[in-house]
């Protein structure tokens, strides 16, 4: 009794983990259970049972409810798909004037307003395009095919490598400095003489379509939530979902409602990127002191200058931190989007991943890449760049940048046209490089990687073999061996046990979700990789995080590799792995750890530096050693901070698990990716999207309530 | 006044022990939340009865067209005599189990010896209301056949015409009624 009285809290573990395990061994797997008959398949069977709910026919097998729940939720995605369906063919018939056929024209409102939507967004990403790399149809869009036929001269030439180039260069200098301006130009001339100027242009066009209206939205819904709390409360459940929700989830209904293409992507991007925007703008708005706000009213700003002469300005840099969170969310959709056929470096890599040609995926990886650090970088920088208001400069001190843009523009036109004569008869080099002209390393890479096939191949093979078969098959096989009552019961539990009932309400609520839903199988299995990312993440990320703060450099170091790493879109992760381990599980298993490793040792090393530097030195003047000092001060106080590090590493490492269905796994991600060929996948999608977010809810629920708890215990709350 | 007594006797109760209580009742109703949906929802050993007689098929499926893929392309023939390839007793009776169509042209040829029936397919449109291949254990044949009607075209008559099938199509993949002696 006296140690039920000292240690009560482990006492509650162990009846929970006692109940837990109890139900496993007591609720025997059914005779008829197979994984792969499970209930995500949708196929007719005599077998399987029936029910009717909102006139839709669900089919299922029935287990022992113990064992698994039915699919009480099986009708939902019917149901979106429905009403999809009705939304877009059928709503609100209106009248329409169709101007190529000179009549009215019926057709369902959401059609029309989707059309207008996909016109507007085409026009938007092609006059960027055009501006950037040439071509006719904007021009065509104001005139016809007639008059560009008649006056070819209208086609727009696009600018020179070099001129945008130059503009990089600049805008880096002008932001940050040398070093990011010399970093700009290199990034810009691997590109161009790469050979990989066009698809470039095509993946920035995209983004500078997508990030200002992301951006836009982002901030003036963010404004309206900071002014009303009804939209903020009704705001804030779908900025959790969607912060959680893998994008290619948000892909399938996009896909019904704009089709596919570049347009369907910006569109498909805006509502991946707004979410971040308008937390950040919340947060900054927050942020501004009350001296600050009541400094404004007192000068007599109405509610209209208050914010945008007072609370916008005082939040800048919050707002453009949120800027850079807009482009780097771009940059990743912009591999993704390749899925629905939007142009660019994601769809070259696409291309390449599907034919296996490791070095030419590694070419585009790495150009998207190197764009999304300048960007990341630039966009840093601004956020960081104080206004400097120089009254007393001259016109060519102030405008300097512009005067030296100006003439980059007019040396690089020299140049280009320079070029027509040099390069008679073949490419002009000096305007664009073409997309199969520059000098390629594919070769040598492909040569690479087969090297290593030859070299290694028994060693990884045997790594390959032991993995799957000693430690991922057995893991698999446990999660799937969990009654859904025992899972319940556990997760419940838990939210009880570390945030009370409120906490075991919503993780029940959460988890039901996902135990109704026919994918529960799946679900499990797209956990349990998770997981095992998440565990051996951890692992390393906590390891390489202490060792690195042991040092103020190597700390500074590693923060900044993390920094490079993550903004690397998620799809480039998989092309290192898929030289080195082929297609199976292990490259995705290995994908999801060196991408979730990232915030874990963030993290940790932040956390470590949180401790506050008075306790370091009571600590050294109590005459702790350093491993005392670690394992006494530093892990208890920091831990609260590391665990919202690992709640990081759960979002990344189920990110890439959903990614890795593109390997070919076997969990939630799969059925996503079919739904993406499926002309009814837009509900499927959605609600496998959906159960994912809650798995990553149910684990963030869990952390951060614990992490509230903790802190508050060790009053650094 | 006693239910406040209760309560406050409960709030009294240190806040570990009230946590631990807390757990073991949540526990308990999920526990019977899932007794009252297995009651709803669950179908235990009749399922187990349905699937194993599923799978039992599914097997004995999977090895008759087996047994159909190795057999040899063309026409099987139930008895000596012709070139063609020629079925063992217990081959013959696994062919008959596995055969499910039944081709026009084996149609067309048992129509021949029934004139009535020829007459409702021809103006019916050639069309058949079912079909049957079925291994008689008693007699250790296989007897196919198929039904038609008028009722398509106004003609208030059904006949059923079978007989033994005597030969059988293999095109590798399946096996089909060759020959159906109605006479």
């Amino acid at each position: 009794m006296e140690i039920l009285k000292k240690y009560p809290k482990l006492f509650q573990w162990l009846f929970l983990l006692l109940v837990f395990f109890g139900l496993c061994f007591a609720i025997d797997v059914p005779e008829t259970y197979k994984f792969i008959r499970g209930q995500a398949e949708f196929v007719k069977d005599p077998n399987q049972s029936t029910y009717v709910f909102l006139g839709k026919e669900v089919r299922y097998y029935a287990f022992d409810v113990f064992w698994r729940l039915p699919p009480l939720l099986g009708w939902l995605p019917i149901w979106i798909n429905d009403s999809l369906f009705f939304l877009m063919n059928e709503w609100m018939p209106l009248e329409f004037w169709n101007e190529d056929t000179q009549e009215f024209k019926t057709r369902p409102l959401l059609l029309e307003v989707s059309r207008k939507l996909t016109f507007f967004m085409t026009f938007l990403i092609e006059l960027i395009r055009e501006i950037l790399i040439g071509g006719i149809n904007t021009i065509v869009t104001f005139t016809g095919w007639d008059w560009i036929s008649d006056n070819p001269w209208a086609e727009l030439p696009g600018l020179p490598w070099t001129i945008v180039t130059a503009g990089a260069v600049l805008l880096s200098y002008h932001l940050s400095g040398k070093g990011l301006a010399l970093f700009a130009g290199l990034t810009m001339v691997y590109i161009s003489i790469f050979g990989q100027w066009k698809p470039s242009m095509q993946t920035l066009s995209f983004i500078l379509v997508a990030a200002p209206l992301s951006f836009i939205f982002g901030l003036g819904l963010g404004i309206a939530a900071f002014r009303n709390k009804r939209v903020e409360k009704a705001l804030y459940p779908i900025l959790l979902v969607m912060q959680t929700m893998p994008q290619y989830a948000v892909l399938v209904p996009a896909m019904v409602l704009f089709g596919v293409g570049d347009h369907a992507a910006v569109i498909i991007t805006m509502v991946v990127a707004i979410p971040p925007m308008i937390l950040l703008t919340i947060l900054g708005l927050r942020a501004v002191p009350p001296e600050v706000i009541e400094a404004g009213k007192m000068s007599g700003c109405n509610n209209w200058q208050l914010m945008f002469k007072v609370l916008i300005p005082t939040a800048r840099r919050d707002i453009l931190i949120g800027v850079n969170q807009v482009i780097m969310v771009c940059f990743s959709m912009a591999v993704i989007s390749a899925f629905i056929a939007a142009k660019g470096l994601g769809y070259n890599l696409l291309l390449a991943l599907n034919r296996l040609d490791i070095g030419l995926a590694l070419e585009a990886g790495l150009c998207i890449s190197l764009i999304a650090i300048l960007l990341d970088k630039m966009s840093l920088a601004w956020a960081n760049k104080q206004e400097d208001y120089f009254g007393n400069l001259t016109f060519i001190q102030r405008n300097k940048n512009i005067l030296f843009f100006v003439g980059t523009v007019i040396v690089g036109i020299l140049l280009a046209y320079i070029g027509t004569y040099l390069f008679k008869g073949t490419h002009n080099y000096l305007f664009e490089v073409p997309h199969n002209k520059g000098i390629s390393t594919a070769d040598f890479w492909n040569r690479g990687v087969d090297w290593i096939f030859d070299t290694f191949f028994v060693y990884i093979k045997a790594f390959n073999t032991w993995l799957i078969q000693d430690v991922l098959q057995p893991m698999r096989a446990l999660y799937l061996r969990m009654p859904a009552i025992a899972t319940i019961v556990l997760v419940v539990g838990a939210g009880y046990l570390i945030g009370g009932i409120r906490s075991a309400l919503i993780v029940c609520g959460l988890t039901l979700f996902i135990a109704l839903s026919p994918w529960w199988d799946r679900a499990l299995v797209t956990t349990y990789m998770a997981t095992f990312g998440v565990i051996v993440s951890c692992t390393i990320g906590f390891i390489v995080g202490t060792l690195s703060f042991q040092n103020k450099h190597s700390a500074s170091f590693m923060l900044g590799v993390c920094d490079i790493f993550q903004t690397f879109p998620s799809f480039v992760y998989l092309i290192p792995v898929m030289m080195l381990f082929g297609i199976t599980d292990t490259s995705v298993l290995i994908a999801v750890i060196v991408y979730a490793t990232i915030p874990a040792t963030r993290y940790t090393i932040e956390g470590l530096r949180s401790v506050p530097a008075g306790l370091h030195d009571a600590a050294t003047m109590s005459g702790v050693n350093k491993f005392q000092r670690l394992t006494k001060i530093e892990f208890p106080l920091a831990f609260p901070h590391m665990m919202l590090g690992i709640n990081q590493t759960i979002v990344f490492a189920l990110f890439m698990v959903i990614i890795g269905a593109f390997i070919g796994t076997e969990d939630l991600g799969q059925y996503i990716l079919k739904a993406l060929s499926d002309k009814n996948g837009a509900g499927i999608g959605l609600t496998l999207g959906v159960c994912v977010a809650f798995i990553a809810l149910i684990f963030d629920n869990l952390i951060r309530s614990w992490v509230e708890k903790r802190k508050k215990h060790l009053g650094i709350a | 006044m006693s239910k406040e007594n209760y309560l406050n006797k409960l709030k009294e109760l240190p806040q570990d022990l009230r946590q631990f209580i807390g757990l073991i009742l949540i526990t308990l109703i999920i526990i019977l939340s899932f007794t009252i949906l297995n009651g709803l929802f669950g179908q235990g050993d009749d399922l187990v009865k349905r699937m194993k007689l599923e799978e039992e098929r599914i097997a004995e499926e999977k090895k008759l067209s087996a047994l159909i893929s190795k057999l040899p392309s063309g026409i099987l023939v139930t008895f000596d005599g012709t070139d063609h390839h020629k079925l063992t007793d217990e081959i013959y009776e696994q062919v008959c189990k596995a055969t499910k169509l039944i081709p026009q042209r084996a149609i067309m040829g048992a129509n021949f010896l029934n004139h009535r029936a020829h007459e409702i397919y021809t103006i019916n449109g050639n069309k058949i209301d079912e079909t049957f291949v079925k291994w008689d254990q008693e007699k250790g044949r296989c007897f196919a056949g198929f039904t038609v009607s008028g009722n398509n075209v106004g003609v208030d008559e059904s006949i059923t015409v079978s007989g033994e099938a005597l030969s059988f199509l293999s095109t590798g993949i399946d096996t089909r009624v060759y020959f159906i002696k109605n006479f």
